[in-house]
């Protein structure tokens, strides 16, 4: 009964104060014509600076930046945004007017960005994650700092206020009283440790044999010719460029517990990203032992938060760290904050039967699955090894999947599925093993979920 | 214990076949499908008289028995059960699928009914969850199995509903 429509008893008192709508920034047209004249420079290219002229492309950069200006100006003047109640209305759009009403008890994570103008600037836009939204909803672009944290608070309030409602336990008490200002810090990642990280990826092995074929090239030819050099410069960097834009992205991370128990997670050197994720919206934590940082035994850990699910593609654009480097013990803590009663070491995994060797022969040892009280483990990857930790209580569905040839092994494959795209999967098991998996999957589910319906 | 991929729980849980009405309305298409792509062979047969234009017809014209045959059992593969907290959808024969469903995880229910189906008076229930790998898809319901299906879902996920 958490989730419930207009008859809340909480509701009246907000819906009677009805608050007017507020304005973005007014620096913000100005922030997204400077953003739009890179990108107009970057779409015009150097050939057409050298075919048109210095003065001639400069005139056609500024024309076009004004009217983008202008035209965020108008942009600017629709955009407004009000709470009401326990919603967050939106509206915007200079031809196709779009109001929007997003709920807040569906709110999953905010994210403070704050790119290199903004930091110069100091704004920040503020960014909404909203089950169901295919997308980032509502990016408010740009807000003064000060207006994003309030704003990005006072949301998570809201949002938070149904489970605190639903089950009166002394923990609201406690936040109350300790007054929202301190944060726990938990953890910071040495930037040399991520450097060193990115330099141990094969991108970054590629670059001296890369450095090593255009020098033996050039000596064998004895001509150093512009093309080749140009072409060779622009494939490293294309190759070097996620390993680049991972350590810029990641500098400084920093991880810490505010007083209502949300995760705050605060990292980036070029733009800066401050999240925050209420631990009961963690879908899934993934951990990822890469063959290169086996020597230091480094592992990174990946948070699955819904609503991210729909950005896919760009690994630049999600915001899913929850360790972009760290040694195994600093995993193992950090799991036990986010997961609660959940210990990285002693996660046993049963391995599939032998007869599934026909299915995976090289990699059978290296899968498995395993039952703790809290979450289902499953684990794969035999060079780069993976685990995935996915809590009962968050667990959508489970499936089991028997293809032809499992089917003549006599095995089958389980799936348990969460909001975030990728689910726990427990391959190749016994098929009567799958099928009591499921089933106590499904009963474990269930289990994780009834306490909190059955107190209101 | 031996289990059966196509009766999970045989005992404990109790299986409801879908409508046997869905085996015609599969043919049909099938034999449809099959119908215009014999036609468009012919087309070739009788412009070109090649002999492979006839080995593409009883390719498909073969495919389409053997098929024909494997939609008996098909269909009656497709099966649904509703527990007390879970619906269960197994289907699939070359491919075996099962899915338990939560009420409490259900977003949204569709009820569709394409123009054959309509015809022989069948509609598909589809339950929607917050994650997109689930499927829990019965086709082949009479309608008002297939509208009590859809109340008692939407009235227990009601119930049951819950953030994520």
């Amino acid at each position: 009964m958490t989730a419930a429509g207009p008859p809340q008893p909480t509701a009246p008192p907000e819906a009677a104060v009805v608050e007017p709508r507020r304005r973005l920034h007014p620096l913000s047209p100005v922030l997204h014509g400077a953003k739009s004249i890179a990108v107009v420079v970057a779409a015009l290219s150097w050939q057409t600076l050298s075919q048109v002229g210095l003065e001639r492309f400069a005139l056609v950069v500024a024309v076009i930046a004004v009217a983008v200006v202008i035209f965020s100006i108008f942009g600017w003047l629709t955009t407004g945004y009000q709470v009401v109640g326990r919603e967050l209305r939106i509206s915007d759009g200079v031809i196709w007017r779009r109001n929007r009403a997003i709920p807040l008890e569906r709110l999953q994570a905010v994210e403070l960005r704050r790119p290199l103008l903004a930091q110069l600037t100091g704004l920040a836009e503020l960014r909404l994650e909203v089950i169901g939204g295919g997308k980032t909803e509502a990016p408010l672009a740009y807000l003064t700092v000060r207006e994003a944290a309030a704003l990005r608070q006072r949301l998570l309030a809201l949002a938070g206020r149904t489970q605190s409602v639903a089950q009166p336990t002394d923990q609201p008490a406690d936040a109350a009283a300790t007054a929202p200002t301190l944060e726990r810090p938990l953890l910071r990642v040495r930037n040399r440790d991520l450097v060193v990280s990115q330099l141990l990826t094969p991108q970054a092995f590629f670059l001296p044999v890369g450095v090593a074929f255009v020098v033996l090239q050039f000596v064998m030819e004895g001509s150093w010719t512009f093309v080749g050099i140009a072409s060779t410069v622009t494939a490293m960097a294309g190759v070097l460029l996620q390993p680049v834009r991972r350590v810029l992205q990641d500098w400084d991370f920093r991880l810490a517990r505010d007083p209502e128990d949300r995760l705050v997670v605060r990292y980036g050197l070029v733009e800066t990203r401050s999240q925050i994720v209420p631990l009961n919206r963690v879908q899934a934590v993934g951990a990822t032992w890469p063959l290169l940082w086996r020597g230091q035994g480094w592992l990174h850990l990946r948070l699955a938060v819904a609503g991210y699910a729909g950005e896919g593609g760009g690994d630049s654009k999600r915001s899913d760290r929850l360790l972009p480097v760290g040694e195994f013990d600093t995993a193992r803590s950090l799991v036990w904050d986010v997961l609660p009663g959940v210990d990285l070491a002693a996660l046993a995994t049963s391995p599939p039967p032998k007869r599934a060797r026909w299915l995976n022969p090289i990699a059978l040892r290296s899968i498995g699955v395993g039952l703790t009280p809290e979450v289902l483990v499953t684990r794969w990857g035999l060079l780069t090894r993976e685990m995935q930790l996915v809590p009962y209580a968050r667990l959508q569905s489970v499936r089991v999947v028997q293809g032809p040839l499992q089917r003549m092994l006599g095995l089958a494959t389980v799936y348990a599925d969460t909001a975030r795209g990728r689910s726990g999967q427990a391959k190749d098991r016994d098929l009567a093993e799958a099928y009591a998996l499921a089933a106590e999957l499904a009963v474990r589910a269930r289990r994780a979920r009834t306490p909190q319906p059955s107190q209101s | 214990m031996s289990v059966d991929a196509l009766t999970p729980w045989p005992d404990t849980v109790e299986w409801r076949s879908v409508s046997p009405k869905l085996i015609t309305v599969e043919l049909i298409v099938r034999w449809s499908w099959t119908v215009i792509l014999v036609a468009g062979l012919c087309v070739g047969l009788v412009l070109q008289g090649h002999w492979l234009w006839k080995l593409g017809i009883a390719v498909v014209v073969l495919n389409s028995i053997w098929r024909s045959f494997v939609t008996f059992r098909a269909v009656r593969a497709w099966g649904y059960a509703e527990r007390d907290q879970d619906l269960l959808v197994r289907h699939g024969l070359l491919v075996r699928r099962l899915s338990i469903v939560p009420y409490a995880r259900m977003q949204f229910v569709d009820v569709t009914a394409g123009p054959l189906e309509r015809a022989f008076g069948l509609a598909t229930v589809q339950l929607h969850t917050a994650a997109a790998a689930s499927d829990a898809q019965i086709p082949g319901l009479e309608p008002a199995e297939a509208s009590r299906l859809r109340d008692r879902l939407t009235a227990l996920g009601e119930d049951r509903a819950e953030g994520l």
